[in-house]
């Protein structure tokens, strides 16, 4: 290689580093996800919103990117006071977008976080100005989707000066403190402890009632089929009286003296009974004296039975 | 894609018109002849042919290809080889387009968390997540897993920043939201498919407005519990009831077997009664047709046949009874007389001294 073009090479390259520079300083992305300011020593002069290719004055502007997605901020949890004085540990997060960077830039300056610690006690003070009027029921029911739209609404009212738009105000967790949480759990025991005495009480009743019932079905049976029994015996005895009635009355007199005999035959004839006779009774007649030819007179004869 | 053909087709004819018609081989760059100039070409050349080739890139079957111009969006490309401009003109982001993510709600699975805290294996309870307040101001432990995709991979790229700890964000609020209108009792049972949908529905719309372009597959409920601390109050209640049942199922029991026995006794009460009854009537038809017998028998004979039955009788009485007989004529001797008490066993021979004739039959 000659000295010339090896001056050539080295102004060549002086050159391109020259103009890689300027370009550098010139041209700019803006990423998709991305809006920028352009600033002319400090002064905004241009917001770039279209992503690509861009091109600015070398050093004497400068590019400030800023996000132009939907952005979260989480707030930890802290104790609210509700409307019905009872206490709840909220905590929410907060998606907003950057709508105006220019005002942005003006309230919080470049960084992406700037205007996360005024965000934060924004949304805190709304939070416990809307919840401090309502109550517990309402936070939990389906009014939390209108709660929370108030919340929204009276954020993006405040947050209006930053350039930023509030998409949405979300209550994550709502959760009682320790000492509520504790005093809840032993309502839902006693309350269990009395749902568990209950169904025994109703178990033991039922089954007491349907061994009552029981009962009362069996005497009721018994009772009916007594009943039925005594009706049946009646009737038997009624049929019996009229085949006596029939049969005895063909002969009354000769049924008595019969039925009389059987009695005493039924009757007298066990080794306790005593009978006191004399000789004159009809049965002795002849002891005393000798059968007469003519017919006999009957005579009654005097029995005393004991048993 | 038109890009890419007009850029190797240039790329080519400038290859082309450098070697005169001789193939470039981008690889390994020759050594440099002794005319510097022209190796010094040909190493810028395979730096070129370098920096153009590195605008091949791979996306898998999982993937979809988002090519950004300048930061710009410009086209999406599917799964395959593809080529975008080199950098820095052109590069290209690939989020897995396909695959289900999973977000753990109230507990965490999988290794490192260790046994610190109850549950099974390998699942550690995150309480400060898992506990909830119910529509009756109680309190539920609910483990939700939620999967989700991504269903637009530019909206998914471009319009929310860290998308995924959003979806987590919100899918706890709507969570806790139809937790707090529903009563502990349904969510434990019933009705924990239908908040399961409703979880799956409401973070589904908030996403959708948030245009984050990711698409909720499933909610599932893995545990819809009562708190660790009253847990034990809960299943006493299904004891009871249990109990409850088992007490019911005793009388039930006891109402089975008293019941038909009752039923029985009835029946055997007024068979005995029929019985009974049949048996009356019957005895009196004998009586009756005994009667009718020895009447239609006396009819014939009245007198003998009397005396006849008269003496028979009296015959038999006599043969069993203790007979004394006495002449009415001995009036003193009477109250000597042992008559009465059957109690006292009479003695078998002292007998009386009648004066007369006395005879004492005893058996």
């Amino acid at each position: 290689m000659n000295p010339f073009a090896s001056r050539l090479g080295v102004v060549a390259l002086a050159a391109a580093i020259v103009a890689a520079v300027l370009v550098d300083s010139t041209l700019f992305t803006v990423e998709q996800t991305e809006q920028a300011l352009i600033t002319q020593f400090g002064r905004p002069v241009r917001l770039i919103t279209q992503p690509g290719l861009h091109a600015k004055i070398p050093f004497v502007q400068t590019v400030i990117p800023f996000d132009k997605r939907l952005l979260a901020l989480e707030l930890p949890g802290e104790e609210v006071l509700l409307g019905d004085q009872r206490r709840l540990i909220v905590d929410c997060f907060t998606l907003y977008r950057i709508t105006d960077p220019l005002k942005y830039y003006q309230a919080v300056g470049a960084l992406q976080n700037a205007v996360q610690g005024r965000m934060n006690s924004i949304v805190s003070s709304a939070l416990r100005r809307v919840l401090g009027n309502n109550k517990l029921l309402d936070v939990l029911s389906a009014d939390r989707e209108r709660i929370m739209s108030t919340i929204r609404t009276q954020v993006n009212g405040e947050m209006a000066s930053f350039g930023v738009a509030i998409e949405d105000v979300r209550i994550r967790r709502a959760d009682l403190p320790p000492e509520n949480t504790q005093a809840v759990l032993q309502r839902m025991q006693s309350e269990r402890q009395r749902v568990a005495a209950e169904a025994r009480a109703e178990g033991a009743a039922a089954a007491t009632r349907i061994r009552a019932d029981a009962d009362r079905e069996r005497t009721v049976l018994l009772a009916n089929a007594r009943a039925q029994a005594d009706q049946l015996r009646g009737e038997g005895e009624a049929t019996a009286i009229h085949s006596y009635a029939d049969a005895y009355g063909k002969d009354p007199q000769f049924y008595s003296v019969w039925r009389t005999l059987e009695a005493y035959r039924d009757s007298l004839t066990s080794n306790q009974t005593q009978l006191v006779l004399t000789p004159g009774d009809a049965i002795l007649q002849y002891l005393q004296a000798p059968p007469a030819p003519p017919g006999p007179s009957a005579g009654q004869p005097a029995v005393t039975g004991q048993k | 894609m038109p890009d890419l053909d007009q850029l190797i087709a240039q790329a080519q004819a400038f290859v082309r018109s450098l070697f005169g018609g001789g193939g470039g081989r981008s690889g390994g760059p020759r050594p440099a002849r002794p005319g510097g100039r022209r190796g010094l070409t040909l190493l810028g050349l395979a730096v070129v042919a370098l920096w153009l080739a590195s605008g091949f890139y791979r996306v898998e079957p999982d993937q979809e290809g988002v090519v950004l111009r300048f930061g710009a969006f410009t086209r999406t490309t599917l799964p395959g080889l593809n080529y975008h401009l080199p950098w820095p003109i052109e590069r290209v982001e690939l989020p897995a387009v396909t695959r289900v993510n999973l977000i753990e709600i109230g507990y965490r699975n999988g290794p490192g968390s260790g046994s610190d805290a109850g549950g099974a294996a390998g699942t550690r309870d995150v309480p400060q997540e898992s506990l909830m307040l119910t529509g009756d101001e109680n309190i539920i432990d609910l483990d939700v897993a939620v999967l989700w995709r991504v269903s637009n991979a530019t909206s998914y790229l471009f319009n929310v920043r860290n998308p995924d700890a959003v979806v987590k964000a919100v899918a706890e609020s709507s969570i806790r939201e139809v937790i707090g209108r529903t009563p502990i009792q349904p969510a434990m049972t019933e009705r924990r498919a239908q908040i399961a949908a409703d979880v799956q529905k409401q973070t589904q719309q908030i996403l959708d407005n948030y245009g984050a372009g990711i698409e909720i597959t499933q909610v599932q409920i893995q545990k819809a519990d009562p708190p660790d601390a009253v847990i034990e109050s809960f299943r006493d209640v299904q004891r009871a009831n249990t109990d409850a049942e088992r007490l019911r199922n005793e009388a039930d029991a006891y109402a089975n077997n008293v019941v038909p026995r009752a039923r029985g006794d009835a029946s055997r009460i007024i068979a005995e009664a029929e019985g009974a009854k049949q048996a009356t009537i019957a005895s009196a038809q004998g009586q009756t047709k005994r009667f009718l017998s020895v009447l239609a028998a006396y009819d014939q004979a009245k007198d003998i046949t009397l005396t006849r039955i008269y003496i028979e009788t009296l015959q038999d009485v006599l043969g069993h009874a203790r007979v004394t007989v006495l002449d009415d004529k001995l009036k003193g001797v009477l109250p000597l007389l042992p008559l009465g008490n059957s109690a006292l066993p009479p003695p078998p021979t002292a007998k009386p001294p009648a004066q007369g004739t006395a005879t004492g039959v005893t058996q």
